[in-house]
C-alpha cells in the first residue's frame, strides 16, 4: 500500500462529491488521475442514508442502512428526491416510509420536514451529515480539503440547486461550482480518453433520470442539449417490483402497509433487482400478512415488463433532447452509461437500440461522476486548465404574463452564463406597481410551471394602460444561478433581485443552521469568517499583481496611483491581529471591496484585450473582413438615411 | 448594446455556417468564460460573466434563422417582424390545406402519414432558408447602395419569407410534439 507522506504545508485538496440518490462518492485528483476517497464503509460507495438515534447521535452509510428496517421513522434514504420540494409536492405521496411534518405556516410549508418523532429534518440537513461524513473521511486521508465541486442532476431546477448549496454550506463546504451529472461524467471520459465527438450521456441514478447531449471538441466541453426526469430512476424499479410483492403478501393496498413492511419489502425488491442482473430469475421468501409465508418468483422476462414503462419515459427524453440539439442518433460518436441502475441488462439493450449501438461503460458507472466533479475541481482552483465547460440551462424560464400564460425569456438549452432582457407594459391605468412572477418550466401556464419567486416593482408613476415600459433582465452566471433586475424604463425606477426560490430556506435560516453545527455557535462562526475574508483577500492581492504585472499598461493616471495605494491598505490589514475578530473580518471585507471597486473600469479594458486576442488568434483575415463589412453597413445605413430625407 | 454579430466579431450574414457561429462562441468562450479567470479578482470575475452572458446570447440569437433573421433586420433599421403575416393567397392556400392534412393523420393516428408531412416540412423549410439567405444578401452588401424602392421592396420578400419560415417551423414543432406523446 502506498502511503501519503503528511506535509503540514500541503495545499488543501479541492475535491469532487457526487450526492447521490441511493450512495454517495468522494473523488480527488492526484497525479492527474481521479481517485475515490475510502468511506466510513471501507469501500468508495457511501449509502445516502442517515440515521437520527433517539439520544442525538447520527449514523450515516451502511451503519444507518441496518437501522432502516427495525427503526424506519428514524432513518432517511434517498433524501435526494425531495431537495427543494415543498409540503404538497407529489414526490410525498409515493410509497416509502417517511412520515412529513405538517407544516402550520405558508413559511414551513416551502420546505419538506421529515417527522423523526418530537424533532424535525429537513431534506437539506439530511445531506449535510452526508456531506460531511464524506468530508470527514477525505480530511483523514488527504489532510487538509480544499473547494468542492458538487454534481447535480441536469434537470435540476433553482430551488433543488439551491437546496444542494444550502446543503454544503451547512456542511461547512467551499462550493466551487455545482456541475451537472452527466457532464461531469463526459468529463471523466473525455479527459480519460481524450476522445473527441459527439456523445449521449445516458444517466439513470437512484432517482433521477438524465440525457445529456454534448459535443467534445478543443477541449471544451460544449452542452448541445438536456433533458430528463427529476423524478424517475432505479428507486421506482424497485417499488414497481416492490408493489408486486405486497400484493402477493395479501396487501391489497400497498400503501397502507405498516412503514417497517413498506422498508423490508423495499429492500428485498432492491435485492431481487440485483439478483436479476446475472440470474434469470429471483425466488424469495415473503412473509404472508397474517401469518405464514408466501414464495414469490420474479424472472427476467417478467421484471423487464415490469421496467418497460418506466424505460419508455428515458426514451421520450432522449427523443426530445436529440431533436433539441437538431442531431440524429446516427450523427453521434459514442453513448456513456452512468448510474447504477444501468446495469439491469435490459436499460443497457434499450440503450442500444434507441441509440443504435452498443453503449461505453468502461469506467465504473458507480464513481465516473465523482471522477469527473474531482476533474474539475482540480481545474477550477489550479486556475491552469486547458479544458472548458459550457453547460446549459435545463428548464426555460420566463415570467407569468396577464391570463397566466409564460412568456419565456431565456428557453431552455440556451448556453450559460447568458443573459437576457424583455419588456412588458401596464395594463391598468395609473397602475403604480408591476407584479413580476418568475417560473421555470417548459409547461403554456404558469401554474404548470415550477414558481421560483415573485416580486413587486413599486414607485411606477401613474401613466396610462401601457404607457409604462417595464424592463426586466435575467442574468443565470456559470453556475445556473439565476438574478433578475427590473426596471421601469420612462422614470427609471429599478429594483434588483436575487431569486430566491419559493420553495427553500432563507439566509438566516442557513446561517441558523450553520452555526448550531459548528461546535461552538457564534464564536466559531465569526472566526470562520474572518478566515474567508483572509483567504478571499489574499486572491484579490494575488490578482491584482499579476495583473499589473501583464496589463499594467492599460492603467489611466489615477488609477495607477489609487489601485496600488488601496492594495497596500489591505495588505497592513491582512497582517493585523485584534481581540474583535467580527470587526477585522468586517474591515478587511471593506477594504477588499474598495480595492476591487478601484480595479473595476481598468477590468473592462483587460476583457476588450482578452476579446481581440481571441479573434486574433485563429483568422486574422475573417476579422478584418468583419470590421470592413461592418463599416460598409454603417455607410449604407447613412446613406438610406439620406435617401430617406 | 452591440448587435449580435459584433459580439461575435462576424460579418453580418443570414447564410452564416453553424460551425463557423459555434467555433467563434467556443473560441470567445475560451477567452472570456468566468472559469477562466477564476483566480482573477471579483472584478475581473464580474466582467468576464458579463461578456461571455453576451456572447452566448449572441450565439443564442444567431444560431436560430428566425431570431438571426430578426436581428439582421435590426441592423438594418428595419424594425421588428414579429407581427408580420404571410399575404401571399397561393402560400395561404397551400398552409391550409396542409393543416388539414395533419389534423386528419392526427385523429387516425396515422404515423407514416405523420413522418411524410413531418418531411415535406423539413425540405421546404430548407428551400425557404435558400431564399432567405438570397433575399438577404444584397442588402448586407456594402455596395452600391441600391435605391430606396428597390431596398423597400427586398426588404419586403425578406420579411414575408421570414414569416413563412415561422409557419414552417411552428407546423414541424406541432408535429414533433405530438410524436412525444
Amino acid at each position: 500500500m502506498l502511503l501519503d507522506i503528511f506535509d503540514p504545508k500541503a495545499p488543501p485538496k479541492p475535491i469532487g462529491i457526487d450526492l447521490g440518490t441511493t450512495h454517495s462518492v468522494l473523488a480527488y485528483v492526484r497525479d492527474e488521475r481521479p481517485l475515490a476517497v475510502t468511506t466510513c464503509d471501507g469501500g468508495p460507495l457511501l449509502p445516502s442514508v442517515v440515521h437520527y438515534g433517539e439520544h442525538g447521535q447520527v449514523i450515516v452509510g451502511r451503519s444507518a442502512v441496518s437501522h432502516l428496517e427495525t427503526e424506519p421513522e428514524r432513518t432517511l434514504a434517498s433524501v435526494k428526491r425531495f431537495m427543494g420540494r415543498g409540503w404538497g409536492d407529489p414526490q410525498l405521496a409515493r410509497l416509502g416510509t417517511y412520515r412529513f411534518v405538517e407544516p402550520r405556516t405558508d413559511e414551513e410549508a416551502k420546505v419538506v420536514r421529515f417527522d423523526l418523532g418530537g424533532e424535525s429534518r429537513t431534506p437539506i440537513e439530511v445531506s449535510a451529515e452526508i456531506l460531511r461524513s464524506l468530508v470527514q473521511s477525505a480530511s483523514e486521508q488527504l489532510r487538509a480539503v480544499g473547494g468542492a465541486v458538487i454534481t447535480v442532476p441536469a434537470y435540476f431546477d433553482d430551488a433543488q440547486r439551491q437546496a444542494t448549496r444550502d446543503a454544503a454550506r451547512i456542511a461547512g463546504l467551499e462550493v466551487l461550482r455545482l456541475i451537472n451529472e452527466p457532464t461531469a461524467a463526459a468529463l471523466a471520459y473525455g479527459l480519460e480518453s481524450r476522445r473527441e465527438g459527439t456523445f449521449a450521456i445516458y444517466d439513470l441514478g437512484g432517482g433521477t433520470f438524465d440525457i445529456t447531449l454534448l459535443r467534445l471538441e478543443d477541449g471544451v466541453f460544449q452542452v448541445k442539449s438536456t433533458g430528463g426526469d427529476s423524478a424517475l430512476g432505479g428507486d421506482d424499479m424497485d417499488r414497481a417490483l416492490a408493489e408486486r410483492m405486497l400484493a402477493a403478501m395479501g396487501f391489497d393496498e400497498p400503501r397502507n402497509a405498516p412503514k417497517p413492511v413498506i422498508a423490508l419489502v423495499l429492500s428485498a425488491a432492491r435485492d431481487a433487482k440485483h439478483r436479476l442482473t446475472d440470474a434469470e430469475s429471483a425466488q424469495l421468501t415473503l412473509p404472508k400478512r397474517g401469518g405464514g409465508d408466501v414464495p414469490f418468483t420474479i424472472s427476467r422476462a417478467d421484471f423487464d415488463t415490469l421496467i418497460a414503462p418506466l424505460l419508455e419515459r428515458t426514451g421520450k427524453a432522449a427523443r426530445r433532447a436529440l431533436r433539441d440539439a437538431q442531431l440524429q442518433a446516427s450523427e453521434l460518436d459514442g453513448v456513456i452509461l452512468v448510474g447504477g441502475a444501468t446495469r439491469v441488462p435490459y436499460v443497457r439493450r434499450y440503450v442500444a437500440e434507441l441509440f443504435g449501438r452498443p453503449p461505453l461503460a468502461d469506467i465504473d458507472p458507480d464513481l465516473v461522476v465523482a471522477y469527473g466533479a474531482a476533474l474539475q475541481a482540480d481545474q477550477l482552483s489550479h486556475d491552469r486548465g486547458d479544458t472548458l465547460l459550457l453547460d446549459v440551462l435545463p428548464l426555460s424560464l420566463g415570467v407569468e404574463t396577464m391570463g397566466g400564460a409564460v412568456d419565456r425569456i431565456l428557453p431552455r438549452n440556451t448556453t450559460i452564463p447568458v443573459g437576457a432582457k424583455a419588456t412588458f407594459t401596464t395594463y391598468a391605468d395609473n397602475q403604480t406597481g408591476f407584479e413580476l412572477h418568475i417560473v421555470q418550466g417548459e409547461r403554456e401556464l404558469a401554474r404548470d410551471c415550477r414558481s421560483l419567486a415573485h416580486f413587486t416593482l413599486k414607485g411606477i408613476p401613474p401613466l396610462p394602460a401601457g404607457q409604462a415600459r417595464l424592463e426586466v433582465s435575467f442574468h443565470v452566471d456559470e453556475n445556473s444561478l439565476l438574478r433578475v433586475h427590473a426596471r421601469e424604463l420612462s422614470t427609471g425606477v429599478e429594483q434588483s433581485v436575487e431569486v430566491k426560490p419559493s420553495y427553500g430556506l432563507t439566509d438566516e435560516q442557513v446561517e441558523e443552521m450553520l452555526i448550531d453545527a459548528l461546535d461552538h455557535g457564534e464564536d466559531d462562526f465569526e472566526r470562520r469568517r474572518l478566515a474567508e475574508a483572509r483567504v478571499e483577500a489574499s486572491r484579490l492581492l494575488l490578482a491584482t499583481d499579476k495583473a499589473l504585472a501583464a496589463d499594467g499598461d492599460l492603467l489611466d493616471a489615477s488609477e495607477r496611483q489609487a489601485v496600488p495605494e488601496h492594495a497596500d491598505r489591505l495588505r497592513r490589514a491582512l497582517a493585523e491581529d485584534s481581540a474583535d475578530i467580527g470587526a477585522l473580518a468586517s474591515r478587511v471585507q471593506a477594504l477588499s471591496q474598495t480595492l476591487d471597486a478601484a480595479t473595476h473600469a481598468w477590468a473592462g479594458r483587460r476583457m476588450d484585450r482578452a476579446f481581440h486576442a481571441a479573434l486574433a488568434g485563429r483568422d486574422v483575415s475573417q476579422v478584418a473582413g468583419s470590421v470592413e463589412h461592418a463599416r460598409g453597413v454603417e455607410a449604407h445605413l447613412a446613406e438610406h438615411q439620406k435617401d430617406a430625407t | 448594446m452591440a448587435h449580435p454579430f459584433e459580439i461575435l466579431g462576424l460579418a453580418p450574414s443570414f447564410a452564416l455556417d453553424p460551425s463557423v457561429l459555434e467555433q467563434r462562441q467556443r473560441e470567445l468562450n475560451r477567452a472570456l468564460h468566468p472559469d477562466r479567470h477564476a483566480g482573477k479578482s471579483p472584478g475581473e470575475r464580474r466582467q468576464a460573466l458579463s461578456r461571455a452572458m453576451d456572447i452566448n446570447l449572441a450565439y443564442r440569437t444567431l444560431r436560430d434563422p428566425a431570431s438571426r433573421a430578426e436581428a439582421l433586420f435590426e441592423l438594418l433599421g428595419a424594425g421588428s417582424t414579429r407581427e408580420s403575416t404571410i399575404s401571399d393567397p397561393v402560400l395561404l392556400m397551400e398552409m391550409m390545406e396542409q393543416r388539414e392534412a395533419l389534423e386528419e393523420a392526427r385523429r387516425a393516428d396515422d404515423r407514416t402519414q405523420l413522418d411524410a408531412i413531418g418531411r415535406s416540412m423539413a425540405e421546404r423549410e430548407q428551400v425557404v432558408l435558400g431564399r432567405l439567405s438570397e433575399a438577404f444578401a444584397p442588402l448586407l452588401t456594402g455596395s452600391p447602395s441600391p435605391a430606396a424602392a428597390l431596398r423597400e421592396a427586398q426588404l419586403a420578400r425578406a420579411r414575408q419569407l421570414l414569416a413563412e419560415l415561422r409557419y414552417v417551423r411552428r407546423f414541424a414543432e406541432e408535429i414533433a410534439a405530438f410524436e412525444d406523446d
